[in-house]
């Protein structure tokens, strides 16, 4: 071997728990560590934002169809939701406060509470999902509740309409008033006059088609968010697992920690997501026009 | 790495960060945040002000929110330049998909430029 | 290089240590590693054969395209024959084949680390490649897919009933691959070299395998989520990307070329990483302008990422848009020139000695700068509109993708392949090769330019009968490259069996990995080495004999 001279010693002696072969010390393993958790987390933002390019791209052409359809997504359980989602990031980060302090018990509790507030935001979502399952908004044919006609005749009521291929329905008296009104004003996009009208005559096909655009971003964006969640809810066990074991100390508390990370950053998806998708319309709404 | 040895008895010093006080006041930022952002949007900015001003505001708070979480509960206030970089350059990655997506979509049909 | 062993004899070990290769032999100890050695070496095989497969269906190309009619295949088969071609080029072996292989193996030990950041996952990424590498597999293997490697909608959403949906899954799950691979090379470039290993001291290879990590990470997962957005359009029929239905087919493009045109810089920038070695040590010259070099492969990977719309100037982007991505574009060149100037530069009263790797840098120069020009004719909104989906194009980025990145990925290979082996190969085959597949690449491509200007259109099967002499060529020139291809496969299996020992440094270079055994042990150095010297240091207090050095360079010029 060329060059033998210099190279450095260095003592073998102690090995602190939890350090891997290739690093020299805890510090370099910590930095290494949250580098690639971060690194990682850029990864995630780009991931999330293709989706967030598409929704701005549509939602620039076709601003009144989206507000139409966020008007029939519950904002009063996507605000829940993110209460729900900020009080389990509180208890995170408080779980990695404990876990620095190397107070198993502490953490054990508020993983399992950050684990509970995680489960409560998916059930949250199920049961909007499948609200949006019986009325019909799922833009996917196929994937919303078959309704028999059983008398073709009968007046259509909302939110019960006759669905017997299981479409996409879309229905709505007050976003077909919206964008009249927002027609009369000249507020009206070019792909807007073009993709709302036939012949000057409001034409409740085209407006669906583009509804469902808003309907299919919104169950793309969420349901990726929720596919996050669960992989959190995943770590959480694991996590769990090795805090109940009493893994994490002052010195050695860094999974803790980059787990902390994940699920903030999954939170703050959330929090873009709910103005977002939520609330577009509804000042239409409140503001009895 | 020889830089970062230099360091090395700094490590312990920040791990208290902003204790249990500094995060429920956190927490009550971002509840409040929530809380306004419905409210903000039943107004009706986009007639009071300009169009497009109940997105504006929704976007600011949901920017702020982020913002401290980021700062407070991710950490990286106390963290070192590369990790404020790699947080700022995710964001900054973004922005350009969108800017130079909606380049394109805006200067459609616009008359300009021969189209 | 037997002159070299015999002047360098003294420092092969009578009885070699326990080195990677012979630290373990069951297949659990390969495929449970987390040495980034041996990690390489199944990248090496397993990218290898998907280069095989992708150049089985090059043959078949070239073969159809030798006749004006559609009689080898039919139309169908052809679109699926270039598809597959392209899509297993691209995603299988351009993109990982030198940051997984050769950066995989050199970065650790040039930087003076034991392993990477994050071993175990480079093992997952491993396996991720080779997940996603088998649904792609059995796509092509159901029938394959037609759409071409771009998956245009609405074709690729509505109409083709090809595989589309197994195939971009595989390249959505191969690209967390590449986004592991990228994130653990940032992390150790970061945080794991050795002391005095600065940051300009770092071999260029490793910035530019850095500027690489920074585009796979950035790049990436707006590729992952398209392909995902694609797969979900198929299943769902919603027409986000359906223009009859108020969806905007150009957004497809618009995001997948977010990606897919800073990905040219994936395959491009570790192949100049490489250049950037060979030429600095196969002069003798310490590289001129480091910093210019280093910092254009950062340049690149930021600037790529403005450009990706001169892909789209005929396909309905407004003009405004074109006309800034145009500008960008010839602002990219920028950086790469300056990379091309240093080279020269460097050579100027430089050492030379042409082995076979610096008959591939060579080579490379030369391929490089006519594949960089010619991008830049079509980087201009004019005569764009000729040349768009023409054979201009074609024979555009095989320049760019076969004469930069697999020249450079041959010349690295040869390069270190003492390094990674232990074994030396012959010399002179490498030569041939080399030759040859510099001959037959131009013998190939180069009428493609003039058949592209004559209006011969990509992805026909059949074409016009008087541009039957230029395609004759053409598939005449494929099958030199091809021999040139299949002869190192030959000449390097047979180095391995019955190769002479190499010694620690057989070409007598500076760099921090010539200072390991070859093969290097497991844990790459005995204990941290204190770097010392600059960067491509060829003074004499670098430990290196360079009058041995001298007197083989005379020996090869006799």
């Amino acid at each position: 071997m060329v060059n033998v001279n210099n190279m450095a010693t260095h003592e073998h002696d102690y090995h602190p728990p939890g350090l891997q072969h290739q690093f020299e010390d805890m510090k370099q393993q910590e930095e290494s560590v949250a580098l690639g958790m971060w690194a990682f987390l850029v990864q995630e933002i780009m991931f999330f934002g293709g989706l967030f390019t598409a929704y701005l791209v549509f939602r620039s052409r076709y601003p009144m169809a989206f507000a139409a359809g966020s008007n029939h997504l519950d904002a009063f359980l996507g605000g829940l939701n993110t209460l729900v989602l900020i009080v389990s990031s509180l208890t995170m980060a408080l779980t990695v406060y404990y876990a620095q302090k190397g107070k198993r018990m502490m953490q054990v509790w508020l993983i399992i509470l950050t684990m509970l507030f995680g489960t409560t935001f998916l059930v949250v979502k199920y049961f909007e999902y499948s609200d949006k399952y019986h009325h019909g908004l799922v833009p996917v044919t196929g994937l919303n509740k078959r309704t028999k006609a059983a008398d073709p005749n009968a007046p259509k009521t909302e939110g019960t309409y006759v669905n017997t291929r299981s479409e996409f329905q879309w229905h709505d008296e007050k976003g077909d008033k919206i964008i009249l009104e927002a027609r009369e004003k000249g507020y009206l996009t070019p792909h807007e006059e073009i993709g709302y009208f036939t012949n000057g005559e409001l034409d409740n096909n085209k407006v669906r088609d583009k509804v469902r655009i808003f309907f299919w971003i919104y169950f793309v964006m969420t349901g990726l968010h929720a596919l996050h969640m669960i992989v959190g809810l995943g770590i959480m066990m694991w996590l769990l697992w090795t805090a109940w074991r009493g893994a994490y100390s002052a010195d050695y508390y860094s999974p803790v920690e980059m787990s902390g990370l994940y699920w903030h950053f999954v939170d703050i998806v959330w929090i873009f997501l709910f103005p977002m998708l939520y609330l577009l319309g509804r000042h239409f709404l409140a503001g009895g026009h | 790495m020889a830089e970062q040895h230099n360091n090395h008895d700094e490590h312990h010093e920040h791990e208290e960060h902003i204790g249990i006080p500094g995060y429920l006041v956190v927490f009550g930022i971002l509840v409040v945040g929530t809380i306004i952002t419905y409210f903000v949007s039943l107004l009706d900015l986009d007639g009071m002000l300009f169009p497009g001003a109940n997105t504006l505001v929704a976007l600011l708070i949901a920017f702020f929110k982020m913002t401290v979480v980021v700062l407070y509960f991710m950490h990286v206030r106390w963290q070192s330049n590369l990790i404020w970089l790699s947080a700022v350059a995710g964001f900054f990655w973004m922005a350009i998909m969108f800017a130079y997506t909606m380049q394109d979509y805006l200067t459609r049909s616009t008359g300009v430029f021969g189209q | 290089m037997q002159n070299v062993d015999a002047v360098n004899s003294d420092f092969i070990e009578k009885e070699p240590k326990m080195n990677y290769l012979t630290n373990g032999f069951t297949l659990k100890s390969w495929l449970l590693t987390k040495d980034h050695k041996r990690i390489a070496i199944m990248y090496l095989i397993t990218v290898s054969a998907f280069f095989l497969i992708g150049g089985l269906y090059a043959a078949t190309i070239r073969l159809e395209l030798l006749t004006p009619q559609s009689d080898l295949l039919e139309s169908g088969t052809y679109n699926k024959v270039f598809t597959q071609h392209g899509i297993i080029m691209v995603f299988l072996f351009l993109i990982p084949v030198i940051p997984a292989i050769l950066g995989n193996f050199l970065l650790p030990i040039m930087i003076g680390a034991k392993d990477l950041a994050l071993p175990r996952i480079n093992l997952l990424s491993l396996y991720i490649y080779w997940i996603g590498g088998a649904l792609i597999m059995y796509a092509l293997m159901q029938g394959g897919v037609d759409t071409g490697w771009t998956f245009y909608t609405p074709y690729s959403t509505t109409f083709s009933n090809t595989y589309v949906m197994a195939t971009g899954l595989g390249i959505f799950i191969n690209g967390f691959s590449s986004i592991l691979t990228g994130l653990n090379f940032i992390v150790t470039v970061h945080t794991m070299r050795a002391p005095g290993m600065t940051w300009f001291r770092l071999p260029l290879f490793v910035w530019a395998n850095y500027a690489t990590s920074l585009v796979m990470i950035l790049g990436t997962p707006v590729v992952a989520i398209t392909v995902l957005l694609l797969a979900l359009e198929r299943i769902g029929k919603v027409g986000i990307f359906d223009p009859a239905i108020g969806g905007d087919p150009i957004l497809f493009q618009h995001l997948f070329w977010f990606y897919s045109h800073p990905a040219v810089y994936i395959m491009i920038l570790p192949g100049m990483g490489i250049i950037s070695e060979l030429i600095s040590n196969f002069s003798r010259k310490k590289i001129f302008g480091y910093e210019f070099i280093a910092f254009s492969s950062i340049a690149i990977a930021v600037f790529g990422f403005l450009v990706w719309g001169h892909h789209m100037f005929v396909s309905g982007q407004s003009i405004y848009a074109g006309l800034v991505f145009s500008f960008l574009t010839m602002v990219v060149a920028i950086p790469s020139a300056i990379k091309m100037f240093n080279w020269s530069a460097t050579l100027y009263k430089g050492s030379i000695s042409y082995d076979t790797p610096m008959l591939y840098a060579i080579g490379f120069m030369g391929l490089f700068l006519v594949g960089g020009l010619t991008g830049l004719f079509l980087g201009s909104m004019g005569l764009t509109v000729h040349l768009t989906d023409t054979y201009f194009i074609v024979a555009h980025f095989h320049y760019v993708m076969v004469g930069g990145q697999v020249l450079a990925y041959l010349g690295g290979l040869h390069y270190w392949w003492s390094k990674m082996t232990g074994k030396l190969y012959s010399e002179f085959w490498g030569k041939i090769s080399a030759m040859l597949i510099f001959v037959g690449f131009n013998l190939t491509f180069f009428p493609q330019f003039i058949l592209g200007y004559q209006g011969m259109p990509r992805r026909y099967a059949s074409y016009a009968e008087e541009l039957q002499v230029l395609n004759i060529f053409s598939t005449a020139g494929a099958s030199v490259l091809g021999l040139g291809m299949i002869l190192p496969l030959v000449y390097l299996t047979h180095s391995l069996i019955f190769g002479k020992n190499a010694s620690s440094n057989p070409w007598m270079l500076p760099g921090l990995e010539w200072r390991v055994p070859s093969p290097p042990p497991t844990e790459n150095f005995e204990s941290t080495p204190i770097v010392t010297w600059e960067a491509y240091d060829f003074s004499d207090e670098n430990g290196l004999d360079l009058e041995e050095a001298r007197r083989r360079h005379l020996a090869t010029i006799v």
